[in-house]
């Protein structure tokens, strides 16, 4: 049943030097169903010699396209697995583009005529995409985001980068429980956190007055970074061990005979040779920050000059009399083109940034 | 890579403290070396997870004061849990509201299961998860494959998981907003969903879980992807030349194999949508879908004052999610290799 059982069939017209007998049986045996349309048919017109190139043609048009298929296919099962493969990959495609799509339709349609929008848009209005700058301060709740998301970011990889190092390279008591400990913070919900966390940075503290002029941490981007670089920070400790434990001990020692103290060996050496490893755990930990709800949603009030992130600029195109669908959908749209570009610039590190997170844990 | 690391110095001030500080990191040994770079990953999530943990167990034991300047009353014990457990809060939704009775189930609901916090957020996770994970081993199956444009190909499946919680339930808002989105007329059309969709908690469920698979599934894919990509592909030559069908070689190499990945992408899912609240507060809202957040959330800024419950609510969260995953662990703790 390979590939050449059915080329040798599709030959066997065309010379005709082949007998009809040895032709038919061939044709039989190779593919039972062949013929049978045109029983007789085709060893007839074989015997008249000239006709036969013509008679290949026929028969071809005569089982229609799709019947053709089937035939090849039950010679061939490779053939039905690479269709069943396409349709697989072209509804995953579908599925997975299509809301945003949708999105961008939406965002097209002028507001009065919102109304059964499924591929294509009612009218066209790209003028939503500058409206949603103008209704609300849409960029400052973006640069909002990137502060929050990068600050966190740098936090979490310096501090994941000492862990990194001990629980990669180091051998110390304790080691496997205090592993534990930091992954059993990822289990608890942060509603389990967030009720004292709300309180203390709501209590004024007196350092901070000069700052805020209330004194509390609320309503600044302390008060998102610090509890959400605290749950994303896990996931960059294990991939920074992973990537860590694989630097050779020899270049190490290297560095330190020629005279780098421990933390120059590990900001020199250990951290340059583990560049994609840190980058990685930088990319994720920074779509994770940006995309995060729970404590950008409930550590400000929502207004963009106190540190609000873009999640309340989408929900503020929701008034309390009208809502306006077409900004929010445009909003959407532009807060989702920075995680798009991230993920196909880097796309490669966050596929082994989840994998060696998840296979170490 | 040695000139500026201490020795022979230009600006003596600085550099002796910083001498110091070196010399005596130095002299450590590696256990207190290593102890000294774990501390500020441990204040971090000490002042973040564990203190504050231990503060929402305390206040859980504290009445609610719902007058006057203090929030939290005297100590009253269990009683907060009580309440919760046996619906005696003033709270919209229900944590969990059935009682025993004589007659067949044998279970009284006190308000449907779709409008327990409990419920929800178990159904939520168990049934979003299942799907993810077919829905994610497709696709995974699909990437592993050699073709054309499969860098684009995975761009694509990767993208709903690098979408911001907010605009994933703000998707799917609009699109069973019955205004704008087609999504209510579909399901109407098909005899699926009622008039309203996004008010209703049964078909409000259905909206949230379709939202979530549609993101999660790739995060999925490639967990499973990557355990994909480490079977040794001799293994398949091997059942070929014996003889082995495609579902033979499925189920006898790929699925053992990866089982180990698979298990542990399905806790991490398992454990993410147990906590599941953004997504529902950008899409159906809180009140028509309640999963456990949403209730601590309620609790907290409902406008009762409600402080206590509110923390109780809280830590049985992290225990109903802390139980749910010690017995996922507990199940397949003897599966190949194992974790932890």
């Amino acid at each position: 049943m390979s590939p050449n059982d059915y080329d040798e069939t599709r030959d066997d017209g065309t010379p005709s030097e082949s007998s009809d007998e040895s032709a038919n049986v061939r044709g039989n045996r190779a593919d039972p169903r062949r013929h049978l349309p045109d029983g007789g048919r085709a060893p007839s017109r074989l015997a008249d010699g000239g006709a036969t190139l013509g008679a290949g043609g026929d028969a071809e048009l005569d089982r229609g396209p799709f019947s053709r298929w089937v035939d090849r296919s039950i010679q061939n099962p490779q053939r039905v697995y690479r269709a069943m493969f396409y349709v697989a990959a072209i509804f995953f495609l579908f599925t997975t583009l299509f809301p945003f799509y949708w999105l961008l339709m939406v965002a097209l349609t002028p507001e009065g005529q919102l109304r059964d929008i499924v591929f294509t848009p009612n009218g066209f209005n790209p003028g939503a995409f500058v409206e949603v700058f103008q209704t609300l301060p849409f960029h400052w709740y973006m640069f909002n985001s990137f502060v929050i998301a990068t600050a966190s970011t740098v936090l979490v990889l310096v501090i994941a980068s000492l862990a990194g190092y001990a629980f990669g390279r180091l051998e110390f008591p304790g080691k496997t429980p205090l592993m534990l400990l930091v992954l059993v913070v990822s289990f608890f919900p942060p509603a389990a956190f967030f009720i004292p966390l709300n309180d203390l940075f709501n209590t004024p503290v007196e350092i901070l007055e000069p700052v805020m002029s209330d004194g509390t941490l609320y309503n600044t981007p302390g008060a998102m970074v610090m509890p959400i670089s605290a749950i994303f920070m896990p996931l960059a400790i294990f991939i920074l061990t992973t990537f860590y434990a694989q630097i050779p001990d020899g270049l190490e020692d290297a560095a330190r005979v020629e005279g780098t103290t421990r933390l120059g060996a590990l900001f020199r050496v250990i951290i340059p040779l583990s560049a994609p490893g840190v980058a990685t755990a930088g990319v994720l930990t920074f779509i994770a920050v940006y995309n995060e709800f729970f404590f950008s949603f409930l550590m400000t009030d929502g207004e963009a000059e106190n540190w609000a992130p873009i999640l309340d600029g989408i929900l503020g195109y929701q008034g309390q009399y009208e809502i306006l669908f077409n900004l929010m959908a445009a909003a959407s749209i532009i807060g989702v083109l920075p995680v798009a570009i991230l993920v196909i610039v880097a796309q490669e590190k966050i596929v082994s940034g989840l994998t060696a997170g998840a296979l170490k844990e | 890579m040695s000139s500026d690391t201490g020795i022979g110095s230009e600006t003596p001030e600085r550099e002796r403290t910083g001498n110091a500080v070196v010399n005596w990191m130095e002299g450590l040994s590696e256990a207190a070396y290593a102890y000294l770079l774990l501390i500020p990953a441990f204040l971090l999530l000490a002042f973040i997870a564990f203190y504050p943990l231990l503060m929402t167990f305390v206040m859980s034991l504290q009445e609610d004061r719902t007058r006057g300047a203090e929030t939290l009353g005297g100590f009253v014990g269990v009683e907060n849990y009580v309440n919760v457990l046996t619906g005696d809060v003033r709270l919209a939704q229900q944590f969990m509201d059935v009682s025993l009775s004589a007659s067949f189930p044998f279970v009284d609901f006190g308000v449907p299961l779709l409008q327990q916090a409990l419920f929800v957020t178990l159904g939520f996770a168990v049934i979003s998860v299942f799907f993810e994970t077919v829905f994610g081993f497709g696709q995974a199956l699909i990437l592993d494959q050699e073709f054309r444009g499969r860098r684009w190909v995975r761009v694509a499946i990767i993208l709903p998981w690098a979408v911001p919680i907010v605009i994933q339930g703000m998707i799917f808002f609009l699109l069973f907003q019955p205004e704008v989105g087609f999504g209510t007329d579909l399901m109407q059309w098909l005899g699926l969903f009622g008039p309203n969709p996004l008010a209703d908690s049964g078909d409000a469920f259905v909206i949230v879980l379709v939202a979530d698979i549609w993101k999660s599934t790739a995060f999925m894919a490639l967990l499973i992807l990557a355990g994909l990509q480490s079977v040794d592909r001799s293994l398949y030559d091997v059942a070929r030349v014996a003889g082995a069908s495609p579902w033979q070689r499925f189920k006898l190499i790929t699925l053992p194999l990866i089982l180990p990945a698979l298990l542990v992408a399905m806790l991490f899912r398992t454990m993410d949508a147990m906590r599941v609240y953004g997504l529902i507060e950008s899409s159906v809202g809180c009140t028509t879908v309640p999963s456990l957040t949403c209730m601590v959330v309620e609790a907290m800024f409902g406008g009762t004052r409600i402080f206590g419950t509110a923390a109780a609510v809280a830590f049985m969260t992290a225990l109903v999610i802390g139980l749910f995953i010690s017995v996922y662990i507990a199940l397949f703790r003897d599966t190949e290799a194992g974790f932890y």
